[in-house]
């Protein structure tokens, strides 16, 4: 989120006129977040990840587990670009490329809900942005 | 694929399995702004220049981590050395600093805040000297407040008085704060040649060469470098060498884009990556488990020494092609009581204090979390200064101790701390009388090293 000087000051400006000399520090706040909520068509913006994000998944076995995860990623509105799965010994592994841009989550939401997926599933998956791959294999 | 599935596997083993994470992201903030000549401003000017700066410190750094999915272990803050700050200050008017530093790090949650500091190498002014005497109190007073000293550097030489002065505040700090196992020795360094934007804790302080605000990271991974070693057991020590090299350059280039997110989300300068491979007592996260990997019976055996100097130089070798800045102390940390292998051969008597400080003249950073019996004679405390000190001195090279004469304990008795802190077995030393020597008083000269010009 940017706001310009310029912004800052019409806001401080606006919180005077209103509040007066009673203001208290949470009267301010409350004012402001408003006030930047309004700008923003309703709701505090909330913090954009863009770029790609790699999903890991890892558990046991069992009918249906992809087909979960593609699902709940398809609801979000998330663009999967690559995937690729082994069995070793009854225990699931699968990696996925995902591209978020698009979504109208942000990574942490996606996070979240994946997280909740897991669960239902009783296996683990993470979701880490590419960046980390990035930096650590590649020169 | 861009990413081979080892490779994915690989990264999430490291967090999830090998204790990776990033040890920490200080901030270093410039108080030199919030001088005044009325304590209670100079206070209040410091209280909110960190939380202006450094408010948001920990929650960026939460998201950070959920992000790339790798843990920072603790968020904290460095300032300027405190006693640059108020050199016409008394001791109780320092103390009242102390206690808005902690006050600032608690409003803001972080885990430490660093640079209740003086460098006093080559001398020491009243103001300083106040600063000093106030340590005590200010560590039994407050509970995220680190300090550091330092006493010599290789430019300057060795300030003997104010070794003998650091010795009894060290002494009087373990028995103001001896109802907590004497826990104020634990957040108090007495350094040779410190580094300015050192990450670390205790001694990390905002240099006063540095800018208003930089982002530095301190990287971990001593259970990464453990786990790789495992996986080669018939390898000669240059395969070896090489291994940690390859381990070391991953875990630093995961440190600097760690580092380099957070202080972009801070808002702030990045600084450097200390490319040290801090160890915690997690079973297995053990500088010493290395060492005993690479074929020791235990640490403290002949040979460790040299084993070190293996692992110190090809973790730098690693790091130094993975960060494009790499600075602060940048070696293998060997605290006692942070590392799990290192008090299990403190407590068998493997190790012992004269080891640990050959040790240390092939690692970073000296006689770290070493306790020692709280009747050891304050004479005896400095002479363990002057001598790590002096390695240091001619090695061109920082030295420290954070020793802690555990009050009314002894050899075969431990003090534990819990967390990152760990338990310190205490460890035995020779009560052999250097009073003489330190009665002289005065200082060592700068050495030959000095004169590079």
């Amino acid at each position: 989120m940017n706001i310009s000087e310029q912004q800052i000051w019409d806001l401080t400006n606006q919180a005077i006129d209103k509040l007066g000399a009673n203001a208290s520090p949470d009267m301010i706040r409350d004012y402001v977040e408003k006030e930047i909520a309004n700008r923003h068509g309703g709701s505090l913006p909330t913090e954009k990840f863009e770029g790609r994000v790699i999903i890991t998944a890892f558990g046991i076995n069992k009918p249906g587990i992809v087909a979960k995860i593609t699902g709940s990623l398809a609801e979000m509105e998330i663009d999967l670009q690559d995937i690729s799965q082994k069995i070793m010994q009854n225990f699931f592994t699968l990696i996925m490329i995902v591209d978020i841009t698009s979504s109208p989550r942000n990574l942490k939401e996606v996070q979240e809900e994946l997280a909740r997926v897991g669960k239902e599933l009783t296996i683990k998956i993470y979701a880490q942005h590419e960046d980390i791959f990035q930096y650590m294999f590649r020169i | 694929m861009n990413f081979e599935f080892s490779e994915i596997l690989e990264t999430i083993m490291m967090s999830e399995v090998e204790h990776f994470d990033i040890r920490t992201v200080t901030m270093g903030i410039n108080l030199r702004d919030c001088s005044d000549r009325n304590i209670n401003v100079v206070t209040q000017k410091i209280y909110e220049k960190i939380l202006r700066l450094a408010g948001n410190h920990v929650k960026n750094a939460e998201s950070i981590e959920a992000a790339y999915g790798i843990r920072i272990a603790n968020k904290r803050v460095a300032v300027t050395p405190v006693s640059f700050i108020g050199d016409s200050f008394s001791s109780e008017e320092y103390v009242k600093i102390a206690e808005a530093l902690d006050r600032a790090a608690h409003e803001i949650g972080i885990d430490y805040i660093g640079g209740y500091s003086a460098l006093v190498q080559k001398g020491m002014s009243p103001g300083e000297k106040n600063f000093i005497l106030s340590i005590p109190q200010a560590l039994a007073t407050t509970k995220k407040v680190c300090s550091s000293v330092n006493i010599g550097s290789t430019k300057a030489g060795i300030n003997i008085d104010a070794v003998k002065m650091m010795a009894q505040v060290i002494k009087d700090t373990a028995y103001i704060t001896r109802d907590a196992g004497s826990i104020g020795c634990a957040k108090l360094v007495v350094f040779c040649n410190a580094v300015e934007d050192n990450p670390f804790i205790a001694g990390a302080f905002h240099g006063i060469t540095e800018g208003d605000a930089t982002l530095n990271v301190g990287v971990s991974g001593p259970g990464v470098v453990l786990e790789a070693l495992k996986n080669h057991k018939d390898a000669s020590i240059q395969e070896l060498a090489e291994v940690i090299k390859k381990t070391a350059f991953k875990i630093t280039r995961a440190g600097e884009l760690i580092g380099r997110k957070v202080a972009e989300k801070d808002g702030v300068e990045f600084g450097i990556v200390d490319i040290s491979l801090a160890p915690t007592p997690a079973e297995g996260d053990s500088i010493a488990d290395i060492l005993k990997e690479i074929g020791l019976e235990d640490v403290g055996a002949p040979g460790t020494t040299a084993c070190l100097a293996m692992l110190n130089d090809s973790v730098k070798k690693g790091g130094l092609m993975a960060s494009s800045s790499v600075g602060g102390l940048s070696g293998a940390f060997i605290p006692v009581s942070e590392d799990q292998g290192m008090i299990s051969a403190a407590e068998k008597g493997h190790l012992t204090i004269e080891k640990l400080e050959a040790m240390t003249a092939v690692c970073s950073v000296g006689l770290d979390m070493v306790a020692i019996p709280g009747d050891t004679p304050v004479n005896t405390i400095a002479g363990i200064i002057a001598d790590e000190a002096a390695i240091g001195l001619i090695n061109e090279k920082t030295t420290a101790c954070r020793l802690i004469p555990a009050y009314g304990m002894g050899v075969g008795e431990a003090v534990d701390y819990g967390g990152l802190l760990g338990k310190a077995p205490i460890m035995g030393v020779k009560v052999l009388s250097a009073d003489v020597f330190f009665g002289r008083g005065g200082k060592i000269p700068a050495p030959v090293r000095s004169l590079t010009n």
